[in-house]
């Protein structure tokens, strides 16, 4: 039987403002530090004790990786936190000096509400410029900003109460309102350890995932480069020269991709696969034709949509026979489109076995990973064309 | 040759900063009367700018 070790709590200075406790503290439980906040402000607000507490933490809890001073930290996070805390600042000079000149409006009843609406505004604000492009690649609003909005919201709503509370007018609620208060804390208090649980099973669900499909790339990389070159030296035996040259080249390739380089003049989608074909071509010596319209440049896309069509140059190179082997590439604004078509036998392509890897894992499964898909048209006797396609 | 890139965070740290010293000077010399009710408001103001210039670089 086997038990994991507990985690211990380490600070967060990196994604902190001040020590990281409670960054630390979010990542340990598996949930937004934004709630921790929200609590340790509210915990702050109710009586200070939060504050001998935050720094007894800050000493005692040590801190993950290395430690910049948290001033230095904190002006240089690019940050829509800074923002409003600024325009908080802001407003609390400009009504502190109205208050100072007599303005009859401005009183310690008007003040710190207005300076809690004015943060709050300024959260909201910023959240609105949140960039159109990035909303529409991800079809809906980042979590950050949607929580950060939120707290915005909520610290506009929060200081227009505190403004009702000051001034007496919220008087006739505050029967009705109490009662429900309370019992809405009583169920939260009560609910909390599930929906804790809940946060945690989910964040686990996601790493698992991410680990299965990291597992899975670097299967189908493993699949398409040192498999391949040791089935290319086992049918190449009787020429030593060029096992010698293999080797050397998958050695290369290996430890370009183990750290994480690209070779120089494949900085294109169509150069790297031109790049690709030159290669398939040398190895398998089948002549490939390749036509390019249009180009982008080389993303994480881009390499997994590269890999694909060089898998698939490699099957149609081992089983199409000596007939030229066709790479057609399309880029587009909207999308790219890779076809790689040959005159061979063809196949039948549900009766691949289950255990062969190259179709399977190589093209269609990395496809998906990426967003993308591929089709294989194949008919027994009339060659194969594989579809590659991703959508910008 | 590789030009240093500008600090806007500092530059307007730094600024800020001269403001400031520049009232408290004035204050110092007579030429005018910097009660806590003005000094406040100015020391807030500056952080704030300085904040907001650190948001929004």
């Amino acid at each position: 039987m086997s038990s994991a070790a507990p985690v211990a709590v380490r600070r967060d200075p990196q994604h902190g403002y001040l020590g990281g406790v409670c960054a630390g503290f979010a990542a340990r439980v598996g949930i937004d530090p934004l709630l921790i906040r929200i609590g340790f402000i509210a915990a702050v607000a109710l009586g200070g004790v939060a504050i001998p507490l935050y720094a007894i933490a800050w000493v005692l809890i040590p801190a993950e990786g290395p430690e910049r001073p948290a001033f230095q930290r904190l002006l240089t996070r690019q940050d829509t936190w800074l923002v409003a805390a600024g325009m908080g600042c802001l407003t609390a000079s400009g009504l502190l000096l109205l208050r100072a000149w007599d303005v009859w409006i401005v009183n310690d009843r008007f003040l710190w509400p207005a300076v809690i609406a004015a943060t709050g505004g300024a959260l909201i604000w910023r959240q609105s410029q949140t960039a159109p492009e990035r909303v529409a690649q991800r079809g809906r609003l980042p979590r950050q900003t949607v929580n950060r909005a939120t707290a915005g919201a909520a610290l506009v709503v929060g200081g227009a109460l505190i403004f009702l509370y000051v001034n007496d007018a919220l008087a006739p609620a505050r029967d009705v309102v109490l009662p429900v208060i309370v019992i809405l804390l009583a169920v939260a208090i009560i609910l909390a350890p599930w929906w804790i649980r809940l946060v945690r099973g989910l964040a686990d669900e996601r790493d698992a995932r991410i680990r299965s499909q990291e597992r899975a790339e670097v299967a189908a990389h493993l699949h398409d480069s040192v498999l391949q070159t040791l089935a290319l030296v086992q049918k190449r035996a009787d020429d030593p020269r060029e096992v010698a040259a293999l080797a050397r080249r998958q050695e290369r390739e290996l430890r370009a991709w183990l750290n994480n380089t690209r070779p120089s003049g494949e900085e294109t989608l169509g150069s790297a696969l031109e790049a690709a074909a030159a290669e398939v071509e040398g190895d398998h010596h089948v002549p490939i034709e390749v036509v390019t319209v249009g180009d982008a440049p080389l993303d994480e896309r881009g390499v997994a949509i590269v890999a694909a069509a060089r898998e698939a140059l490699v099957n149609a190179s081992k089983f199409a026979g000596p007939e030229p082997i066709s790479l057609y590439v399309e880029v587009t604004d909207e999308r790219i489109e890779v076809f790689v078509r040959d005159r061979g036998p063809g196949f039948a392509v549900d009766d691949v076995p289950s255990d062969r890897r190259g179709v399977r894992d190589s093209i269609v499964g990395r496809m998906e990973r990426h967003g993308g898909r591929a089709t294989v048209h194949s008919t027994p006797g009339y060659g194969t064309e594989v579809e590659l396609v991703i959508e910008s | 040759m590789r030009r240093g890139r500008v600090d806007r965070t500092l530059v307007v740290a730094g600024l800020a900063t001269i403001a400031l010293g520049a009232l408290l000077l004035l204050d110092r010399l007579g030429s005018i009367d910097l009660r806590f009710d003005y000094l406040a408001p100015a020391i807030l103001a500056a952080i704030g700018i300085v904040l907001i210039s650190a948001g929004l670089s």
